[in-house]
């Protein structure tokens, strides 16, 4: 019975991969000590078309219809709602929003429960896939308002994925995207670049799908700026 | 027929050789190859990538500040490639003035170099005088490269660090106040805290 397993073969076996492994973690850490990703980001560039505005955060993404938000808070403006730069209710998906001469109106996003979280993109037939592929091209390029915050644990901030994921779709369906970093003491806000020129609302991520076919460095109208 | 003691020892002893059990060694192993697994699995994970920010397109003439905002400040790394081959087809005025943007850029990779522990512990609040003066150094060179007809244009690029977004917005701010800054191009991408910046081939570039 003492005989009837020999070890001699599992141990060499097991040696070996032992031996490899530790091949392994001393090449891994030379060459991670010596690698470095070069990131390609492109450039803001003036634009004709008009943007449609998103906020994301905590994973999820909502599409800010500036229309309603816009008439419900010109509503709070004349019932008096919004003066001395109170925050108001927009009853828009939770948001909050403030009146201020220098910022126009921002938008305060407490209660993100009720937003679409940005998985649902994969989804055929959800309705943040619908509002985005009702953008038009030829029109619009989406900008994001995106919350840098960073959950627990977590090395990225709430709103990054959720950009990235959305950014990656809108590039497969060739709208350009804009984005600026937001957090909860500077929210999102929409103004007129006649307030601040801060008011400016840029694409620089191209919509082409190929990003070599493109210049970011040239207007819509193909003038080298 | 009797044997002697001495054959019968021997006997005795080459049935009973000392056989060592590999149960240990194999037990040890294991352990080391589970740890290393780990190890390896883990790194590749979470091990801290550096990164370098450059323009998309264009990469040729177009030369990167890079900005890296952080919770704590900004990291500003400045280009220096390529000042050297602007400033041998400039005048001797421009010479000059490049000469003194090239000695205060070297100054800041110089710091950045000798910083001890992360460096990303080396960000520093954003000062006004700082940035007008970034901005109007960016737009100096620009409009040096131009007027020698020499190919050569700095942006600025910004990588904003999870927290980052005050540092980010403040510069913006600033550069609203000066036209210094209309005609220069900017681009900006979210950065993971996992990911470092690399300052390797600046400091190699100086040299």
């Amino acid at each position: 019975m003492k005989n009837l397993i020999s070890l001699d073969s599992l141990t060499d076996i097991v040696s070996n991969s032992v031996g490899i492994l530790i091949i392994f973690a001393v090449i891994n850490l030379i060459h991670d000590d010596n690698k470095t990703y070069q990131l390609e980001i492109p450039l803001e560039h003036a634009t004709d078309l008009s943007p449609a505005f998103f906020i994301s955060k905590n994973d999820r993404v909502l599409a800010l219809d500036t229309d309603t938000l816009f008439a419900n808070a010109a509503l709070q403006a004349t019932s008096g709602g919004a003066t001395n730069k109170r925050l108001f209710n927009l009853e828009y998906s939770g948001l909050l929003g403030q009146i201020d001469d220098e910022k126009g109106i921002s938008f305060f996003a407490r209660d993100t429960s009720e937003w679409p979280e940005f998985a649902e993109l994969e989804k055929r037939n959800s309705d943040l896939r619908k509002k985005l592929d009702k953008l038009d091209p030829k029109k619009q390029f989406a900008y994001f308002f995106v919350y840098d915050n960073t959950e627990d644990g977590s090395s990225s901030g709430s709103g990054f994925e959720a950009f990235r994921k959305a950014r990656e779709y809108l590039k497969r369906h060739s709208i350009k995207t804009g984005w600026q970093p937001v957090n909860s003491d500077s929210p999102a806000n929409i103004c007129d670049k006649s307030f601040s020129r801060r008011c400016v609302y840029l694409p620089s991520y191209l919509g082409t799908g190929n990003i070599n076919s493109g210049n970011t460095n040239t207007t819509d109208n193909g003038e080298k700026r | 027929m009797s044997m002697s003691r001495a054959t019968r020892y021997a006997r005795y002893r080459q049935d009973d050789k000392l056989e060592i059990s590999l149960f240990p060694f194999l037990s040890i192993f294991l352990c080391v190859m589970g740890v290393l697994s780990f190890i390896n699995v883990l790194s590749s994970y979470s091990a801290p990538q550096k990164i370098e920010l450059s323009a998309q397109l264009e990469t040729g003439y177009k030369i990167a500040y890079q900005i890296f905002s952080l919770p704590d400040g900004i990291i500003t790394v400045p280009p220096i490639k390529n000042l050297h081959k602007l400033q041998a087809v400039v005048n001797e005025d421009d010479k000059a003035v490049i000469d003194v943007i090239l000695q205060q850029r070297e100054q800041l990779i110089e710091k950045l170099e000798n910083h001890t522990g992360s460096i990303m512990n080396a960000a520093v609040e954003p000062d006004v005088d700082d940035i007008l003066d970034t901005v109007r150094d960016i737009r100096t060179l620009n409009e040096i490269a131009l007027k020698a007809n020499y190919l050569y244009e700095e942006f600025i690029l910004f990588g904003i660090y999870p927290n980052g977004s005050q540092a980010y917005q403040k510069i913006r701010d600033v550069m609203t106040l000066t036209p210094d800054s209309v005609a220069i191009s900017i681009g900006l991408e979210p950065l993971d805290s996992n990911w470092t910046l690399s300052l390797k081939k600046k400091g190699q570039s100086s040299k």
